[in-house]
């Protein structure tokens, strides 16, 4: 028996060392196979089938470690609500590289429309410009603004890649506009890093000092590896730095500089602000609209102060510059200065305890907190309300509703 | 933290300990326990050396009816700073855990180049002149002069040392070679003399191999050693060529022509004391009848090199009656000159064993026991003659050390004469070499003298090797593996170029353009995805000048430098030194640089490229050593016949340790990573894999064996994503890599012991 087995496994040696030789000349069609790699997205479970690797649980253990961080470090801190922040794009050779599909430029394009518009959606208050790397040379694609949709669509004309990258010549350019910002506007930089060099003109580590004394919060988001000059300047400007693995970490990483930051503590000091709530135009009226320069009907907004027409809101008005919000905007940012604080992980022999067995539903979504085979399966606990929910609700609680339904619901029994 | 282990409380600076580190001091406690000498591997990285000194020196306290003293040796002066900054912290934590009774003395002890705090003595080049530098101030008849003639000099600093005599004690702690300096430079005393005094009281001395290895410093500095000693020699994985070195001799033309200048010049010499002061050389004479246990009451600045034999192997008799008069001594000297010169001028090359040369030597009129007393002889008349410039003497000592060894040692060693390089023949350069092939020789009287010897690196794979060649038994011999808390390193086998082409360095396919080509490919594509630093190991210099050349016509260079700078290493120390740190601010600003490098070389050897400064190293081809060279050839004979070792596991072996060194240089600190490519086909051989240390072992996975240059590239731009994510040092619960004191007690020792297996 035994004899028969090590023959087997010999005999499969061998075979081995045959595969490899006739590895040595695949065929052209062979090959694309070989780099997709398309197999070691799978992998067995217990009992043998096949299925994809299982990225859930990896990515949650993430989520709430950064959530974790996050608290511990935001006990009740000041946040900065007005933003000022420069999108830094590198659009050198390394951008048009294939390996984001189908190409990391397009990709990055995508992800930026949808964190300029969220960016929006959490700093109604703020202000984004867009700035881009090419053949080594830094251009201003975009005049800091509060308008989505100039935004992209400006982007969306631009998308070439050559040349190398300078992270200096960016930081030089950045550096300069963000020092005409008024002083209770936050500073911040988010690169976009696809290159893994960078050639400057002259010393970047003195750029980066200079950064550092206007106060301007550099962050930066590679697409390739870690690279040292990178995580130097996000340690010494306050930043944060992060690789993207994938597409979709890549749009969480990106999504994750939405909401506002931890203010400096220098800024830390009150300020007022003149901000003009404008009344919404009557339907059907004619009025020349101050941001397009042409006539429109109905549907806009009318500055308090001068009279003047803008499509949306919130902006800047063209003509007076006061700041045109309207309150549910500035509703929508206080969440951040109280967020709720990240639920407990549950033990799994907490969950069999036969004590709480009126908690094997997750309160949020009623669903099962069991695993399909009666056994239990991962959940956390609210710290005040003591009410349990899965992991998915976990994560809808904390980065959309920014309620705990458990709480809500003792409030009002 | 404070722990048990066994019976002995280790005191432990830090709060936390790796799984490791804890099952290195286990094993180093057995060894203790057993007065036996022991190998331990232990990956670079994991603190070894604190590992190292917190147990030793807490067996010591708990044992203090036999204090027991710690003889640290060092490769290079760096290391030997680190090792005492390390000891001090140390020491500083158990001191304030026991109180004073933890006192120790630690001191470095170094060449008077680095210990020196005379200004004019120091500003000597190099170490040679610093030496005689010195002895022109200290020697006892230039003090004798001084003390009657004011105006003679004599160094201040040490009139002062000696005027302070017994007086002159350092203070227990713990001191590095700068705190020895200015403790020196504070009290006035001389800071070498002073050092070399106190190495017979210290708890702990740390220097370098040559102290203990090297017979002629050996005899001199480590004498007075207790038996009851440790003896720790780090980074060890080269020790048998040390001990080989230690014992070889080689003269050319240059040293036979400086010989004979340094012989007219005693000559002249003695004739002016024969004209001044004949009773000088007559009471030498006398004192060579009674035989030459002298030593023992010449003053300490008169001291000089001792003999290159081993101690045990040197003669306790009378000189030999021939060369007792200076004049005659000076004949022999000069007969064998001129012998020497006569071999050089052959035309092929010669192979000869020392009995074989010393008949031949007989014929020509000088005996072996001659040979033998050639060293001391010489030393004796030096220090007869006054002279004080021993740096201009080099030459002649050369030839006596070669006399010497030649006429003690009829084993082990061989004499080879070669008329050129092999490598240039059209350039004559005669060489005579004396090489001793057997490791063994020079640490057997290290073995022998100390209870416990112990042998520690990163890189000490196939670990049975070592006590074959060193011909000794270790009570214990382990390999540790690294805990880590994510696969920081990731090593490959690169068999394949992109067109599945094998690469290899192999003799017959080195120079096929298609190989050096994927060679290039592979480095190409390499740059373009990994970030910052990147070495890169050839496997000598004239395979790298012609690849360089190579790649430099094809325009393979230049791309290259479109993504990162390039630097190379030169035989040119300075070069290399400006080369590298101009890599290192390339590393730093972003811009990205490759290092090229030769295995064997300085930079593998002894520079670190940790963190950004090496991402990726690359070992392209397996560096063996040059297969002709007859001393190479001699010592593989002698190898198979003493020791029964195939001279292909030798190479095989000495290859592999070589290129870990290399790869070795990435990886620092847990908390760093890096890749490792092993760019020949040849590594995919299980023969030549497994000769890899363990902790590159347990990493290298079956999937990447047999790797092409594409699907490399995949795996890297992977692994690179990976660990630029943010990971929890300490481990997760189920596999711990850091252990607090309450852990470490928790686990106990069964359980340690299965984690570490």
């Amino acid at each position: 028996m035994k004899n028969g087995a090590g023959r087997r496994i010999n005999g499969g040696a061998e075979e081995d060392d045959d595969e490899d030789d006739v590895n040595g000349d695949l065929d052209a069609w062979e090959r694309t196979y070989t780099d997709e790699r398309s197999w070691e997205s799978l992998q067995e479970d217990e009992s043998g089938m096949l299925r994809p690797i299982d990225n859930q649980a990896l990515y949650h253990s993430q989520y709430r470690r950064r959530l974790r961080s996050l608290s511990s470090t935001a006990a009740r801190i000041q946040k900065g609500l007005i933003r000022y922040l420069y999108i830094v794009i590198d659009l050198s050779r390394a951008a048009s590289e294939m390996d984001f599909r189908p190409s990391r430029i397009a990709v990055i394009a995508k992800h930026v429309e949808t964190f300029i518009r969220e960016f929006f959606y959490q700093n109604p208050l703020s202000q984004v410009g867009i700035v881009t790397i090419k053949d080594g040379v830094a251009h201003c694609l975009t005049d800091i603004g509060g308008s989505p949709e100039s935004h992209i669509n400006a982007l969306m004309k631009k998308l070439e890649c050559s040349g190398d990258s300078s992270l200096q010549n960016a930081l030089d350019l950045v550096d300069g506009y963000l020092n005409q910002i008024p002083s209770y506007g936050h500073r911040e930089v988010l690169i976009l890093y696809s290159a893994l060099s960078t050639c400057d003109p002259g010393d970047i580590i003195d750029t980066i000092q200079k950064c550092r004394k206007s106060k301007i919060r550099c962050s930066v988001i590679g697409l390739a590896a870690e690279m040292f000059i990178c995580k130097h300047l996000c340690q010494e400007t306050g930043g944060t730095y992060s690789v993207a693995l994938d597409e979709s970490h890549f749009k969480e990483l990106i999504l994750e500089h939405a909401p506002p930051p931890p203010a400096i503590a220098e800024f830390a000091v009150a300020n007022l602000i003149k901000m003009g709530f404008p009344q919404r135009a009557a339907e059907g009226s004619i009025s020349i609209c101050s941001c397009h320069k042409e006539a429109k009907v109905g549907a806009g907004y009318t500055c308090p102060r001068c009279k003047a027409r803008a499509c949306e809101l919130p902006t800047e008005c063209r003509v007076c510059g006061l700041t045109l919000v309207s309150s549910p905007h500035l509703a929508r940012s206080y969440h951040h200065l109280f967020p709720i604080a990240p639920f407990d992980e549950v033990t799994s022999s907490h969950l069999n305890n036969p004590n709480c067995k009126l908690q094997r539903n997750c309160f949020g979504c009623q669903q099962s907190l069991l695993d399909p085979g009666n056994k239990p399966g991962p959940a956390v606990v609210c710290p005040k309300c003591k009410r349990y929910f899965c992991l998915d609700c976990d994560i809808y609680i904390h980065e959309s509703l920014h309620n705990c339904p458990g709480c809500d619901s003792l409030r009002h029994s | 933290m404070k722990f048990q282990i066994e019976d002995v409380t280790v005191y432990f600076p830090y709060d936390h300990i790796y799984p490791e580190q804890y099952s290195y001091m286990t094993e180093l406690k057995r060894t203790l326990d057993a007065k036996g000498h022991c190998l331990l591997e232990m990956p670079s990285g994991t603190g070894k050396t604190i590992a190292l000194l917190s147990l030793i020196t807490s067996y010591s306290l708990s044992k203090p009816q036999s204090p027991m003293k710690l003889i640290y040796c060092t490769r290079t002066v760096h290391e030997m700073e680190k090792t005492l900054a390390e000891l001090k912290i140390l020491h500083n934590y158990q001191i304030k855990h026991l109180g004073p009774q933890a006192r120790i003395l630690a001191i470095g002890l170094s060449s008077r180049k680095n210990l020196c705090v005379n200004p004019t003595v120091v500003a000597a080049e190099n170490r040679d002149s610093v030496d005689a530098g010195c002895r022109k101030l200290t020697a006892s008849w230039v003090r004798a002069l001084a003390a009657e003639n004011p105006d003679e000099t004599t160094c201040e600093f040490f009139e002062n040392y000696e005027k302070a005599a017994s007086a002159a004690v350092l203070p227990p702690g713990v001191y590095t070679l700068q705190e020895l300096r200015a403790f020196g430079k504070e009290k006035g005393w001389c800071p070498y003399f002073l050092a070399r005094h106190m190495v017979q009281f210290a708890n702990v001395v740390v220097y370098s191999y040559q102290y203990l290895l090297d017979p002629k410093v050996a005899g001199i500095i480590s004498k007075e050693m207790q038996k009851e000693s440790v003896v720790v020699f780090d980074e060890a994985h080269n020790i048998d060529n040390v001990c080989i070195e230690a014992l070889s001799v080689s003269v050319r033309r240059q040293t036979l022509e400086g010989a004979t200048r340094n012989l007219s010049r005693i000559s002249q010499e003695i004739d002016r004391f024969k004209a001044t002061d004949a009773s000088l050389l007559r009471a030498e004479y006398n004192r060579l009848v009674e035989g030459l246990a002298l030593r023992g009451n010449l003053p300490i600045t008169d001291n000089w090199l001792s003999n290159p034999a081993l101690p045990d192997d040197i003669l306790k008799e009378a000189v030999p009656g021939n060369i007792r008069r200076a004049e005659h001594f000076l004949h022999v000297l000069r007969r064998l000159v001129q012998y020497l010169s006569s071999r050089l001028d052959t035309e092929n090359v010669e192979k000869e064993s020392p009995v074989g040369f010393v008949a031949s030597l007989s014929n020509a009129g000088i005996h072996q026991k001659t040979l033998k007393f050639c060293y001391d002889r010489l030393h004796s008349l030096m220090l007869t003659l006054e002279i004080t410039d021993t740096d201009e003497f080099l030459h002649i000592q050369t030839i006596c050390d070669f006399a010497t060894l030649v006429g003690t040692y009829g084993r082990g060693f061989s004499i080879i004469i070669e008329p050129f390089d092999e490598r240039m023949p059209h350039i004559p350069d005669p060489v005579l070499q004396l090489s001793c092939h057997d490791a063994s020789l020079a640490i057997k009287p290290v073995f022998d003298r100390f209870q416990s010897v112990v042998i520690t690196s990163g890189t000490l794979s196939p670990i049975d090797l070592y006590p074959r060649l060193l011909n000794f038994h270790p009570v214990v011999s382990r390999s540790f593996t690294m805990s880590l808390t994510r696969d920081c390193i990731c090593p490959m086998v690169l068999t394949r170029g992109s067109d599945q082409l094998p690469v290899s360095t192999k003799f017959d396919m080195r120079s096929d353009p298609g190989v050096v080509r994927n060679y290039g490919k592979l480095l190409l594509e390499m740059v373009s995805v990994v970030p910052d630093g990147i070495v890169c190991f050839f496997v000598s210099y004239s395979y790298m000048d012609g690849i360089i050349n190579t790649w430099n016509d094809s325009g393979i260079l230049k791309e290259i430098m479109q993504h990162k700078l390039v630097f190379i290493e030169t035989q040119d120390v300075v070069e290399t030194t400006l080369a590298l740190d101009n890599y290192r601010r390339a590393c730093d600003c972003g811009r990205g640089a490759v290092f090229f490098s030769v295995a064997r070389g300085k930079v593998a050897e002894g520079i670190d490229f940790d963190r950004h400064y090496g991402r990726l190293v690359i070992m392209i081809g397996v560096p063996f050593q040059y297969t002709l060279s007859k001393i190479l050839l001699a010592r593989l004979e002698y190898l198979r016949d003493t020791f029964q070792i195939k001279e292909g596991d030798f190479l095989t072996f000495d290859a592999l340790r070589q290129a870990a060194q290399c790869v070795g240089r990435v990886i620092r600190s847990k908390a760093d990573y890096g890749m490792m490519i092993f760019a020949d086909k040849r590594y995919s051989r299980h023969d030549k894999r497994s000769k890899l240390p363990n902790w590159i072992l347990s990493h290298l996975q079956d999937a990447n064996l047999n790797l092409s240059t594409d699907m490399a590239l995949h795996i890297a731009r992977e692994f690179l994503k990976k660990m630029a994510q943010p990971y929890d040092k300490t481990g997760s619960s189920d596999k711990k890599t850091l252990l607090s004191q309450e852990e470490l007690e928790k686990l106990g020792d069964g359980s340690m012991h299965e984690m570490s297996y």
